[in-house]
């Protein structure tokens, strides 16, 4: 706040102006967006940038949410989300504590090789990990989402958690283990409760990635019992080629989750994402 | 104390799910892809193991894999030189702002990051539509209907387009990790520049920008690294196309493994993906490592 001291009312005004216009632009895409979703299919050919819909076409959003199959991909994304951001939880905690407490001799040498997952591109792992899923009869399964997810996960989500238990006094635990505590107590009663903000991080970012995630969800998964939301997408722009405004309808109703969790979540997700950062 | 924390079997019980399933599916798969990298596998039938004929083919004759890696660059380029220094200007901007206005916009700067992939990627394909698109109508608004183009169709700019869609969905994550990195300058250093008689444009070039070059390094690395990874925004508007005209590595390496059933092929490509990516990282680490500054 100290830092406006020198800074008048005048040019914050203008940066104000500025931030706006900037941040329309951004922003624009998505309201012509739902903007036509709104509209009659055919409005979208007309010379408007914009159009008000008159009245406005909320079939289209009935036919989306029906045809897109909405609800079937939306719990199938919830039970992939649920299950791989649980276990991501879970296992970052373990890993994290055995890293950063606990001793044996090869401690850093498992550390370094986790971390190591967080140079590794996804999608190199597409093809071999196909023949394998293949091979195991994994293809098509909730598990075929699951397994990736979570070990793609775990490299990041262990790096934030070993930073951030390294950081806890150890005076409560030491008093744990002297009063007889096995180490499974200690972690779930004094370490999951004091790491409450690096695991909301992780639980924020995981579920970001994996929610939004397509191209394993397109790879590993072949038929509509056990797609994610994403494929709504997809599927549909063949399916409705011509019906733009259907189209636009799909699309709006699948980025709606990501966007609310975003705005309930925003000091999180905001957290998670330079926290992340700073590892370079 | 000691015992306690020094017991094999719970370490392993702690350690050991995690590690399974990072090996399962990652570590794994990257070293049977160096095998598969080393057949002429179609994906059904046996392997036939022709040693690095692939990764020769690959380095010697493949002008589409060399091509992917110089869209890889570009993409990088227009991050560093465009997108990166906007970003930059408008964290110091919403950073002054303050009060109410600061958080707003923060948070609406990240909302294209946010959103699903599928989402921005298909919204991009109909906002170029030649037909109904939004960019050609603006075009038209603006009196500048020469310049119309099929944007995502046409040789000559299909990467251009798809680099801005690249730069419009990531800038909220530039911006915002610029942003962290202004809340960790701290203030008793503009102060004491002011006090030297420092002001305006110059508190900036000598106080932030020098201030802020860990992070900027950081993000650069993050940048280059994404840019070479870049494959969901391409598979979903043009995969590669018209011709390999904005093909990238990912892609390219789906692509000859589901369209064209050269499995062992795309293997080597993976190979060869994996080890560029390592090699920018380990490359970025070295040459960024030895300047930290403390604050």
């Amino acid at each position: 706040m100290a830092r406006e001291s020198s800074f008048n009312k005048k040019s914050r005004a203008v940066l104000l102006v500025v931030l706006g216009l900037f941040s329309i632009g951004q922003l624009f895409p998505l309201v012509w967006l739902i903007d036509f979703s709104l509209c009659k299919s055919g409005d979208v050919y007309g010379a408007n940038i914009l159009k008000i819909p008159n009245p406005p076409q909320f079939i289209n959003y009935y036919v989306a949410w029906k045809d897109g199959k909405i609800p079937q991909f939306f719990i199938n994304s919830v039970i992939v989300n649920v299950a791989s951001v649980l276990l991501v939880v879970l296992f970052s905690l373990m890993m994290g504590y055995a890293f950063v407490r606990m001793e044996w001799k090869w401690s850093n040498k498992v550390l370094t090789y986790v971390l190591l997952g967080l140079m590794i591109p996804i999608h190199a792992t597409l093809l071999p990990n196909f023949v394998i899923f293949r091979q195991l009869k994994m293809l098509d399964s909730y598990f075929a989402l699951i397994i990736p997810y979570v070990a793609f996960s775990l490299p990041q989500a262990v790096f934030l958690m070993t930073g951030f238990i390294g950081s806890i006094p150890r005076a409560l635990e030491e008093s744990a283990i002297i009063d007889g505590c096995g180490i499974f107590r200690i972690l779930f009663q004094i370490i999951l409760p004091l790491s409450k903000p690096a695991l909301v991080t992780i639980t924020v970012t995981t579920f970001l990635n994996t929610w939004n995630e397509f191209i394993m969800a397109a790879t590993y998964l072949t038929s509509d019992r056990f797609r994610t939301l994403p494929f709504s997408v997809y599927n549909f722009a063949g399916q409705y080629a011509s019906n733009y405004a259907v189209q636009f309808a799909v699309m709006t109703i699948v980025a709606l989750p990501s966007l609310i969790v975003y705005i309930a979540l925003n000091e999180q997700v905001t957290k998670g994402v330079t926290l992340g950062a700073v590892k370079g | 104390m000691h015992r306690v924390l020094s017991d094999k079997r719970t370490i392993l019980l702690l350690v050991l799910p995690g590690l399974l399933i990072y090996t399962f599916a990652i570590l794994f798969p990257i070293i049977l892809s160096v095998y598969l990298g080393m057949t002429d596998w179609s994906g059904i039938g046996r392997p036939n193991f022709i040693g690095l004929e692939n990764f020769k083919k690959i380095i010697f004759t493949d002008t589409t894999f060399w091509k992917s890696l110089r869209n890889a660059i570009l993409l990088a380029l227009a991050y560093v030189f465009v997108q990166h220094p906007i970003a930059l200007a408008f964290a110091i901007f919403i950073d002054k702002v303050g009060g109410r206005a600061e958080k707003i916009f923060r948070t609406i700067f990240f909302i294209p990051c946010v959103i699903p992939v599928v989402v921005t990627s298909r919204m991009w394909v109909s906002l170029y539509d030649p037909q109904y698109g939004l960019i050609n109508k603006i075009l038209d608004f603006l009196h500048l209907g020469f310049l119309k183009q099929q944007w995502l169709g046409d040789t000559k700019t299909a990467l251009i387009s798809v680099i801005i869609i690249c730069m419009w969905q990531g800038f909220g994550w530039a911006l915002l990790i610029y942003y962290a990195g202004l809340k960790g300058i701290p203030e008793e250093l503009y102060e004491a520049a002011r006090i030297d008689g420092a002001t305006g444009v110059k508190l900036y070039t000598k106080i932030t920008v020098p201030l802020l070059q860990p992070v900027i390094k950081v993000n650069f690395t993050i940048a280059i690294i994404y840019a070479l990874k870049q494959m969901e925004t391409v598979y979903l508007t043009t995969n590669g196309g018209p011709g390999d005209a904005s093909q990238f590595l990912a892609n390219y390496l789906y692509i000859r493994a589901f369209n064209s059933y050269q499995y062992g092929y795309a293997n080597a490509i993976s190979v060869l993906f994996v080890i560029a990516c390592l090699a920018v990282n380990v490359l970025f680490q070295k040459i960024f490592k030895s300047e930290n500054y403390e604050f």
